[in-house]
């Protein structure tokens, strides 16, 4: 038997806290989350999914739309309703990629108290475990964006697309999705083992309340008010103008509490990036407060390393 | 304060702080109708280098102390350090140099492979990558598991795991390694490879520290240095196993084996000159539950006789008699008024 003799494991012990230290934590938790993860990368399961589902759910809404219009619905209704939809599967997918980590390994896999006891933090970890799940649902809501777009015939023209702006609104949208997945996974670290529905049951009440599929004009006041203030509605919408210069706007429109503070119809690019900078600079700020104290409480009475039964 | 920078050596032990410095600790647990006390000011000094026991029934609050210890949970009241460092406020070193391996877990990550949930480990304790490997296989070896090291996690059997779980604990090199019932659930020499690597791990390296926990009273008397009995959240003696069997108060103690004991111990525990009479914990005779044994304490060889007549009077009928030296077990009913066999089975 191998002695075990000390030394061989302990360069690395000294190191701080350092940023090249957390990245190699992250990489290490992208792994681990691909690797846990790898039926999704079944190619069936993925299809199922990443795809089917997001495309069906995108052309269920095309056939409303088409039946309550009489079917008098312009390809840029389409178009507005299809952007945002595709999108959702990617918040779908950020939320509960998040948020499930910390179940998957707290109630399923038994190993959230190994991972807590890590020196590397354990928000890093639960990060790059989502990683995973961020990036299929990225991939699902690509394909079906242009997908559903061949199916129904809506038009995006390559030569039109505004490429700055929807680089920038993606960075901008995935900090969104990541903050709200951490405030998510915050949640879930206090509850019990049956919310592993709660991170989808938030992300489908959001996905009322943001324009994804129908301008939040339609909402009462209060409501838009909080739509207003979503990372994920300023996101959208400028993904929207990126993609479909033509496509109405989601935010503002007579009688819309945008129109009623502004004075203008509808918010201009810049007003767009400038507000969606500022909601999801706000909505990082919450999640790691929240997750902070999240963890804290989780220590305070030991919830890191109990099952709920299973 | 920095994380101590170089492994112990001999010259260094000296200098170290203690492994394990507890002061008052309580912890309640916030329960449905009553709040639980699981540690009722707890004072505990461990020297780096040691190998210290915790011994006590279900429910005794060992478990809970070690999770303070291990930064999972925070104390109610009261301070720990391990190796100087604050379990409420310095994490973050505490963890580079602890870790933890309890018994009788299902943990594991099902689709991996027994190296490939290892390696991952390694990365997260900045391992570097070729060296990562070569860690990843000396730990294989070590724990016994060659044959499974391309098997998957799912498939593996509980004792398996748990020497998975040990070569985890031993990633880093720790300085100090809480075992929690690491046995648990293994076969007589799936423990017996557990208790020598844990032992042969600690004596390699001067300063390596171990805190253990188990029920198996023989288990500790084994190889821990010193002890502490517990019972509800409370240390009742602490001391090396020598010392503590040397407490228990002179006089005769005997092992008796029957086939029956319909009346149970207390008549016989009434009896005048029987100090103690309980039912034995550790009942390595009687695995198929045909026979009864009990441990008795008398103040004198003579007294026996009458034990024998009232045993007769009873029906039982004695298998085995055996009078020895005090155990563990003894110096627990002495201090906590029970046996182990007959502690009440605690919520865990
Ligand atoms: N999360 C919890 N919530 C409420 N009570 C708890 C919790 N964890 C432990 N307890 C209670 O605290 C007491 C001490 O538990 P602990 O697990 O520390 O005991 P133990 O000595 O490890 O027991 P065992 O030998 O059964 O493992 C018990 O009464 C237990 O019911
Ligand atoms: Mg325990």
């Amino acid at each position: 038997m191998t002695q075990l003799a000390g030394s061989q494991a302990r360069p690395q012990r000294d190191a701080r806290g350092t940023w090249q230290e957390r990245l190699l934590t992250w990489r290490t938790a992208v792994r681990l989350g691909w690797a846990v993860e790898s039926n999704w990368a079944d190619p069936v399961l993925f299809l199922i999914y990443s795809i089917a589902k997001p495309i069906a759910s995108v052309l269920m809404l095309v056939v409303m739309l088409q039946v309550i219009s009489n079917g008098a619905a312009s390809t840029a209704d389409l178009g507005f309703v299809i952007v945002g939809s595709a999108l959702w599967a990617f918040v779908m997918g950020g939320i509960a990629g998040l948020a499930w980590s910390i179940l998957d390994d707290r109630e399923r896999y038994r190993m959230l108290r190994y991972l807590a006891i890590l020196p590397g933090s354990l928000s890093v970890i639960l990060l790059g475990r989502g990683t995973a799940r961020l990036l299929i649902a990225g991939m699902g809501s690509v394909i079906t964006l242009v997908v559903a777009c061949l199916i129904t015939g809506v038009p995006i023209d390559i030569g039109r697309i505004d490429w700055i702006m929807l680089l920038v609104c993606m960075a901008i949208g995935l900090v969104a999705v990541i903050a709200l997945g951490t405030l998510m996974a915050a949640v879930c670290m206090q509850t019990r083992q049956d919310s592993w529905s709660y991170p989808e049951a938030v992300a489908g009440a959001l996905f009322l309340l943001v324009g994804a599929v129908f301008p939040i004009v339609v909402l009462p006041q209060v409501v838009q008010w909080v739509g207003l203030l979503m990372p994920l509605t300023w996101w959208i919408e400028g993904i929207r103008r990126a993609v479909l210069p033509d496509a109405a706007s989601g935010i503002g429109g007579v009688g819309s509490v945008w129109t009623d503070v502004t004075g203008t119809l509808a918010p201009d690019q810049g007003v767009i990036l400038v507000v969606s900078m500022a909601t999801t600079a706000m909505a990082t700020l919450v999640a790691f407060g929240g997750y902070r104290w999240s963890e804290r409480r989780a220590r305070e009475r030991g919830l890191l390393d109990r099952t709920t039964g299973s | 304060m920095s994380a101590p920078a170089a492994p112990a050596t001999p010259s260094s032990i000296d200098d170290l702080p203690p492994a394990i410095e507890v002061r008052g600790v309580r912890r309640v647990y916030k329960a449905k109708p009553n709040p639980v006390t699981a540690l009722d000011g707890v004072d505990l000094d461990v020297a780096p280098g040691e190998l210290f026991g915790l011994l006590g029934p279900n429910g005794a609050g060992k478990t809970t102390l070690i999770k303070i210890l291990t930064t999972l949970l925070l104390p109610t009241d009261g301070t720990a350090r391990v190796f100087g460092f604050d379990v409420a406020r310095q994490t973050t070193e505490i963890r580079r140099i602890m870790n933890i391996v309890s018994g009788g877990e299902q943990s594991g990550y099902g689709l991996l492979q027994v190296r490939e949930q290892l390696w991952m480990f390694s990365q997260f304790y900045g391992i570097p990558v070729r060296e990562g490997w070569r860690r990843v296989d000396e730990l294989i070896d070590a724990v016994g598991l060659q044959e499974q090291r391309h098997q998957k996690i799912s498939s593996l059997s509980t004792g398996q795991r748990q020497k998975l779980n040990l070569a985890r604990g031993l990633m880093n090199d720790p300085w100090i390694l809480f075992l929690d019932e690491p046995t648990l659930g293994l076969d007589v020499s799936a423990a017996r490879v557990v208790r020598d690597l844990v032992r042969g791990w600690q004596a390699a390296v001067p300063g390596r520290t171990i805190l253990l926990t188990s029920h198996y009273m023989a288990e500790v008397d084994e190889l821990c240095d010193r002890l502490a009995i517990v019972d509800h959240g409370r240390i009742l003696a602490l001391g090396t196993p020598t010392e503590l069997k040397q407490r228990v108060s002179a006089g005769s103690i005997f092992r008796l084996v029957l086939d029956a004991l319909e009346g149970g111990v207390e008549p016989i525990a009434a009896l005048p000159g029987v100090e103690r009479a309980v039912l034995a914990a550790d009942d390595a005779t009687a695995p198929d539950g045909q026979t009864v044994a009990v441990n008795l304490q008398l103040t004198d060889d003579a007294v026996l006789g009458s034990v024998i007549t009232a045993l007769a009077a009873q029906d039982a009928h004695i298998v085995a008699l055996q009078k020895s030296e005090p155990t563990l077990e003894d110096v627990f009913v002495e201090l906590v008024g029970r046996g182990f066999g007959d502690a009440p089975e605690g919520d865990r």
